[in-house]
C-alpha cells in the first residue's frame, strides 16, 4: 500500500514536477519533434530565438480542452481536442492586442485577443483522438466551440477557425 | 366650485364618431394601448426579420465558396508549378512537394465533405468533375506516399498528369461563377423581398400612426371642447348661485363648507373667503341646534341616515356673522362627485314673511275685535236708543189717554208711527247684527200662511189704494194653509218684498201667488211669487239690491225713503230659512220676486183659539218694578197700575233684592242694565236667598235683544223676558202668564194647549228654553238633568249614611237646575229636602224623602215628553 503510494507520488512528481516548474520558470524546452507552431511577435517566453516553437508533445504538454461540435466543412460531429487560445497566450506571455495566424499555404487571418478566452478557442490538435494530418486539415487547426456558443456561427468566426495552422505572430 | 372638476353630462355628438361614446374612457385606453402593442408587434417582428435578412446577406456563405474554389485552383495550381520544377531538379524537395498535395488534397477533401458547399455540389458539372478530382486525388496520393525515391522518379510522370488534369480544376472553378450568379440573383431577390416587406411595414404603420395622430387630434379637440362645456356649465353654476336670491351653501360629509354663493354672504353676514372650508355648523347653526346638527351629521357618516336631506321645505332658525338667530327656510339635496357626497342647501332668510304673517295674524285679530266692537256698538247703541224711545212711546201711550183735542191727538198718532218707524229700523240693525254674528235662531211654529198673507195685504191695502194700485193674492194649485214654520221671519220677509211692490207701483197691479211643491207627506217647497207693475229695475240694480244700504235711485229715496237695509235683511231671512229669493224686473215694466222655502206641512190644530193671544186681564197683584231709568219706570208704573196692579218700585238691584227679602210680591218686573247692581246679580240673589219673595217669577225687562243674554238670564233664575218699549199688552201677558198660573188663583184661564196634568213642570219655561237654545240643546239639557236626578234619588235612597251638609248641597244644585227648566213640584220639594237637611230635622227629612220619587215619576215622564217635542208657538 504505502509502495503504491510512493509510486504514485513519484509519478505525480516526474509528470507534473516539470510542468509545475516551467509554470513557475517560465522556462519554455525546446522542440524535440518536428515544430508544427511557431509563434513571434510581442510575447514574454521563448525559445528558439525570438520565436516560441512548438512540436506536439509540447502542445500536449499544454492543458488542453476537449469539446464536440460540428463544423461546416466536415460532415457531422466531431471530437475536438487542443490547446485553448487563451491557455497558449497565458503561457507565452502575449501582450498584444491581436493575433496574426498563418497557415502552411501562407493563408493568414487576424484573430483578436478578445477571442482568447475561457470555452473559446482551441487550437486543436487531435479529432476524434487522431492525430490530423495536413490532408485532414491538421496538424492544427483552431476550432471555436461552434454548437456551444451561437455566437461563434457567424462568417467572421468562420474565417477565424483556420486550419494547417503553423504560425502566430502577436501583433501589438 | 360646482360642477367644476366633477362629472358633467355631455351634450349629444353629432360627428360620424359618434359610436366612440358607446366606449368608457377606459375602453378607448384599452384600444389604444392594444393598437400600439399591435405596431410595436409588427415593427418588432419586422425588424428581426430584415436583421435576419441582413445577417443572412451580411454572411453570405458565398464569399467563402468563391474563396474556397479559387483557392483550390490556386493550391492546385502551387502544386502543379512545384512539380514542373521538381522536373528538372536533380533533388527536389520531396518533403514540400508532399505538403502542397496534401493542401491540395484538404482543399478538394473539404469541397467534396463540407456540407457548406452542398449547394455547390448541387451543380451538375461540378458533381460530374468531383469524381474525377476523387480518382487523380487518390492516383497521385499512391504516388505522393511512396518512399522518396519512387515519387522522384515519378515526378514527371506526376507533371505530366498533373498538367492534363488543370483543365478539369479550371473548370470547377469556373463552375462556381455559374452558382455565384444563382446565388446573387437569390440575394438580390430575398433583399428586393426584404426591403418590399420592409417598406410595406412602413407604409402600414405610417398609416396606422396617421390614424393614431387623426384620432388623438380629435379626441384632444373632443376634450378641449368638454373642457369649455365644462366651463361654460360651471360659470353657468356659478352665475345661477351667484344670482340667486337664496343662499346657496355646499358642503362635505364633514359639515366643511364648499360653495357659499353671493346671496348667502348677504344673508348670514360671513363672506365666501372666511366661509368656505369653515364648519358650517360653527358658522351658521344657533348653539342651541349644534348639539343635534353635530349628532345629525355624525349619523349620517356613520349609517348614511338622513332626517332632512331630500325631504323637501323645512323650517328653523339660523345664525348671522352678529350671532343674532332669525328664522330660515330650507332644502338640502345630497349629490355623489368625485370628491364624495356633497350637500347642497338652499337656505331663504323669511324672517320677513314671518314678520308679514304676524303682523297679518295682528291685523286680523284687530279687524275681528273691530268687527266684534261694532257689533257690541249696535247692540249697545240699540239698547240706548230704545231706552228713550221706549220711553217716547210709553208716554205717547199715557198721554193718548188722557183728554186731547182732535187735533192733539192726530199729533199722537204721528208721533207714534214716527215712533214705531224708529224702533223698526232699529230692530232692522239689530237683526242684521245678530245675523251677521251667526246669532240668528229661528223659531218655527204652526202658522196659517193664507191668514198671515191675508193680515199682509190688508194691512198694505191702504197704501196700494192710495197709489190707486190693485193688491190681490191667491193660491195656485192646491191651498196647503197649515206650515209649520218661523212666522215672524216670514212676515218681515213679505211685508218689506209686498212692500216695496205697493211702494213702487202707481196706478198698477201687485199681485201675489203662493205655491206648495210638495213630492213628500210633511215637506214641501212653498214659494211666493209677488209681481208687480211698477218702474222696474235695470240689470245693474238688480245685481245690488240685496246689498245693504241700498236705496236704489236717489229719486226713490226722494219720493219712497228707507234705511236701504230691508231686502239686505230679507235675502239674510231666506237664507236663513234655507230658501232662495231671487228677481227678475224691466224698468219702466215691473218685477217680480220669487221666494222658495222649505216648509212643513201640518193639519189643522184642532182648536185655532189662542187663548193666550187675548187673554182677560189678569186679576190685581202686587208687583215690585225693579228699573233705573225715571220716565221707563213711570210708564211703566202707569201702564200697572191703569191694569189695578199694586207697584212697588225699585231703583235698583240692591233694593230689589232688599225688598225681596223682606215683601212676599206677586211677580218681579227687573231691568237688566242698572247702576250699583244689576239685573241679572240682583236675580241670582234673591233666587239663592231664603226671603219672602226668592220663589217670586221674575221677568227680565230688557232693550238688548241678544239671544245668548236671553239664555244667560234664564239661567240666572229669571222666568221669562219682556222686550222694550213695554206694552200693556206684553205687560199683561207676562202677569197673566206668571201670576196666574198661581194655584191660589185656579179660576185663572190656561192656555188650551196645556192640560192641567203638567202643572208640576212649568212648560212655559221649557217653551222659552226651546225658542231660545233650540230643541236639540234642550234635549241634551233635559237627558243630563233627568240623569242628575236619577243620580241624586239614588244618593237619597241611603240618606242616613251621608252627611247632612252634602245632602243640602246636591238638593240645592239640582233645585237649581229644576227651577231653570221649570219643574216647579221637584224643586220644591228639592228645597223642603234641603231645608231639612240644614236644620238636621231628621223625621222632616225622612218624610220629604219619601215623597220625592213619586214626583219626579211625574216630572220625568212629562220632561220625556217634552224632550222631541216642536216649539210652542
Amino acid at each position: 500500500m504505502l509502495r503504491a503510494l510512493r509510486y504514485a507520488l513519484a509519478l505525480i512528481a516526474c509528470l507534473g514536477g516539470p510542468a509545475l516548474a516551467q509554470d513557475h520558470t517560465r522556462d519554455l524546452p525546446l522542440p524535440k519533434g518536428d515544430v508544427i507552431l511557431t509563434v513571434s511577435g510581442a510575447i514574454g517566453i521563448t525559445n528558439v530565438g525570438n520565436t516560441a516553437q512548438f512540436d506536439l508533445a509540447m502542445l500536449e504538454a499544454l492543458k488542453s480542452e476537449t469539446f464536440e461540435t460540428t463544423t461546416i466543412w466536415t460532415e457531422g460531429t466531431e471530437r475536438f481536442k487542443g490547446v485553448p487560445l487563451n491557455v497558449l497566450a497565458k503561457r507565452l506571455g502575449f501582450t498584444g492586442q491581436t493575433l496574426r495566424a498563418t497557415a502552411i499555404n501562407d493563408y493568414a487571418i487576424e484573430i483578436p485577443m478578445s477571442d482568447a478566452v475561457e470555452g473559446g478557442p482551441i487550437l486543436a490538435y487531435l479529432m476524434n483522438g487522431e492525430v490530423m494530418s495536413v490532408r485532414d486539415n491538421g496538424p492544427l487547426w483552431v476550432v471555436y466551440p461552434f454548437d456551444r456558443n451561437p455566437d461563434y456561427r457567424s462568417e467572421v468566426i468562420y474565417s477565424r477557425s483556420i486550419w494547417q495552422l503553423d504560425r502566430i505572430e502577436v501583433l501589438n | 366650485m360646482l360642477g367644476g372638476d366633477r362629472h358633467v353630462t355631455f351634450l349629444p355628438e353629432r360627428s360620424a364618431m359618434q359610436f366612440l361614446h358607446l366606449f368608457t374612457f377606459r375602453h378607448r385606453v384599452l384600444f389604444a394601448t392594444l393598437l400600439g402593442s399591435i405596431g410595436v408587434a409588427v415593427v418588432i417582428v419586422m425588424s428581426i426579420d430584415v436583421a435576419r435578412d441582413m445577417r443572412l446577406l451580411d454572411s453570405a456563405s458565398s464569399d467563402n465558396v468563391q474563396y474556397a474554389l479559387s483557392q483550390t485552383e490556386v493550391e492546385y495550381l502551387e502544386y502543379e508549378l512545384l512539380l514542373a520544377r521538381a522536373v528538372h531538379e536533380t533533388a527536389p524537395d520531396l518533403k514540400r512537394l508532399r505538403q502542397r498535395f496534401d493542401i491540395f488534397y484538404s482543399r478538394a477533401n473539404t469541397l467534396q465533405d463540407a456540407p457548406t458547399y452542398a449547394r455547390v455540389r448541387e451543380l451538375p458539372y461540378f458533381s460530374a468533375i468531383l469524381p474525377n478530382i476523387r480518382s487523380f486525388l487518390e492516383s497521385q496520393a499512391q504516388i505522393i506516399d511512396s518512399p522518396d525515391p519512387v515519387l522522384q522518379a515519378a515526378i514527371p510522370k506526376l507533371a505530366e498528369t498533373a498538367a492534363e488534369f488543370r483543365s478539369s480544376i479550371r473548370l470547377l472553378s469556373n463552375s462556381g461563377l455559374q452558382y455565384f450568379a444563382q446565388d446573387s440573383d437569390q440575394h438580390r431577390l430575398n433583399v428586393a423581398i426584404t426591403l418590399t416587406r420592409m417598406a410595406a411595414v412602413v407604409t402600414f404603420l405610417v398609416a396606422a400612426l396617421l390614424v393614431l395622430v387623426f384620432y388623438l387630434v380629435y379626441l384632444n379637440a373632443q376634450n378641449i371642447r368638454r373642457r369649455r362645456e365644462v366651463d361654460q356649465t360651471s360659470n353657468r353654476m356659478k352665475i345661477v348661485t351667484g344670482t340667486a336670491l337664496d343662499a346657496v351653501v355646499v358642503c362635505d360629509l364633514n359639515g366643511r363648507i364648499l360653495d357659499f354663493n353671493a346671496a348667502a354672504e348677504q344673508i348670514f353676514g360671513h363672506s365666501a373667503k372666511t366661509a368656505i372650508g369653515a364648519d358650517l355648523g360653527e358658522l351658521i347653526v344657533p348653539d342651541k341646534y349644534r348639539a343635534a346638527h353635530d349628532a345629525g351629521m355624525a349619523r349620517m357618516r356613520a349609517h348614511g341616515e338622513k332626517h332632512v336631506t331630500g325631504k323637501g321645505r323645512v323650517k328653523l332658525e339660523a345664525k348671522r356673522a352678529t350671532g343674532e338667530l332669525f328664522p330660515v327656510e330650507f332644502a338640502i339635496q345630497a349629490a355623489q362627485t368625485d370628491e364624495g357626497e356633497i350637500f347642497i342647501a338652499f337656505l331663504r332668510d323669511i324672517s320677513h314673511r314671518v314678520q308679514a304673517e304676524q303682523d297679518l295674524v295682528a291685523a286680523r285679530d284687530r279687524a275681528l275685535s273691530g268687527e266684534k266692537a261694532k257689533t257690541d256698538f249696535l247692540a249697545t247703541m240699540s239698547h240706548e236708543i230704545r231706552t228713550p224711545l221706549n220711553g217716547l212711546l210709553g208716554n205717547l201711550a199715557l198721554l193718548r189717554d188722557t183728554r186731547l183735542s182732535a187735533k192733539q191727538t192726530r199729533y199722537i198718532d204721528n208721533m207714534d208711527t214716527s215712533g214705531k218707524l224708529l224702533m223698526s229700523h232699529i230692530s232692522d240693525v239689530l237683526d242684521i247684527t245678530k245675523y251677521d254674528a251667526g246669532k240668528l235662531r229661528l223659531r218655527p211654529v204652526a202658522m196659517n200662511i193664507s191668514a198671515l198673507l191675508q193680515d199682509i195685504v190688508d194691512n198694505q191695502s191702504g197704501a196700494a189704494s192710495a197709489n190707486n194700485t190693485v193688491l190681490e193674492w191667491g193660491w195656485r194649485g192646491e191651498p196647503a194653509d197649515w206650515i209649520r214654520a218661523d212666522q215672524d221671519r216670514i212676515q218681515h220677509v213679505l211685508m218689506n218684498i209686498i212692500g216695496n211692490a205697493v211702494k213702487f207701483t202707481h196706478d198698477g197691479r201687485v199681485s201675489l201667488e203662493i205655491e206648495m211643491h210638495s213630492d213628500q207627506q210633511s215637506t214641501a217647497v212653498m214659494q211666493i211669487t209677488v209681481r208687480d207693475t211698477g218702474i222696474g229695475m235695470d240689470a245693474e240694480l238688480q245685481a245690488q239690491i240685496f246689498d245693504d244700504f241700498m236705496t236704489g235711485d236717489s229719486s226713490y229715496i226722494r219720493t219712497v225713503g228707507g234705511t236701504g237695509l230691508g231686502l239686505g235683511i230679507a235675502k239674510r231671512f231666506v237664507t236663513a230659512l234655507g230658501g232662495t229669493i231671487e228677481v227678475q224686473s224691466e224698468k219702466g215694466t215691473g218685477s217680480q220676486f220669487r221666494i222658495r222655502l222649505p216648509v212643513e206641512l201640518i193639519a189643522a190644530p184642532e182648536s185655532v183659539v189662542k187663548e193666550r193671544k187675548q187673554p182677560t186681564d189678569a186679576a190685581p197683584c202686587h208687583i215690585l218694578l225693579v228699573e233705573d231709568n225715571e220716565i221707563n219706570r213711570f210708564v211703566a208704573r202707569e201702564m200697572l197700575t191703569a191694569a189695578g196692579h199694586k207697584v212697588s218700585e225699585a231703583h235698583n238691584g240692591q233694593i230689589a233684592v232688599d225688598m225681596a227679602q223682606t215683601q212676599h210680591f206677586d211677580l218681579i218686573l227687573m231691568d237688566i242694565s242698572m247702576p250699583v247692581k244689576d239685573g241679572r246679580k240682583a236675580t241670582r240673589e234673591i233666587r239663592a236667598g231664603h226671603g219672602a219673595s226668592a220663589r217670586t217669577p221674575i221677568v227680565a225687562l230688557t232693550a238688548n235683544a241678544m239671544a245668548e243674554e236671553q239664555e244667560a238670564f234664564l239661567l240666572d233664575g229669571m222666568n221669562d223676558i219682556l222686550t222694550k218699549p213695554l206694552t200693556r199688552e206684553g205687560l199683561n201677558e207676562a202677569i197673566v202668564n206668571h201670576v196666574a198660573a198661581r194655584p191660589d188663583t185656579p179660576d185663572t184661564p190656561m192656555p188650551a194647549t196645556e192640560p192641567e196634568t203638567k202643572s208640576h213642570i212649568a212648560t212655559r219655561y221649557l217653551d222659552d228654553l226651546r225658542e231660545t237654545l233650540g230643541v236639540e240643546a234642550l234635549d241634551g239639557l233635559l237627558a243630563r238633568f233627568m240623569r242628575e236626578v236619577d243620580e241624586t234619588i239614588g244618593y237619597l235612597d241611603d240618606y242616613t249614611d251621608q252627611p247632612l251638609a252634602e245632602i243640602a248641597k246636591k238638593t240645592h244644585q239640582i233645585a237649581g237646575s229644576a227651577a231653570s227648566l221649570g219643574a216647579v213640584e221637584l224643586r220644591g220639594k228639592l228645597l223642603a229636602i234641603e231645608t231639612a237637611a240644614k236644620a238636621a230635622d231628621m223625621a222632616r227629612l225622612a218624610l220629604e224623602i219619601d215623597a220625592l220619587p213619586a214626583i219626579w215619576t211625574r216630572t220625568r215622564e212629562t220632561m220625556q215628553a217634552e224632550r222631541r217635542a216642536a216649539p210652542r208657538d
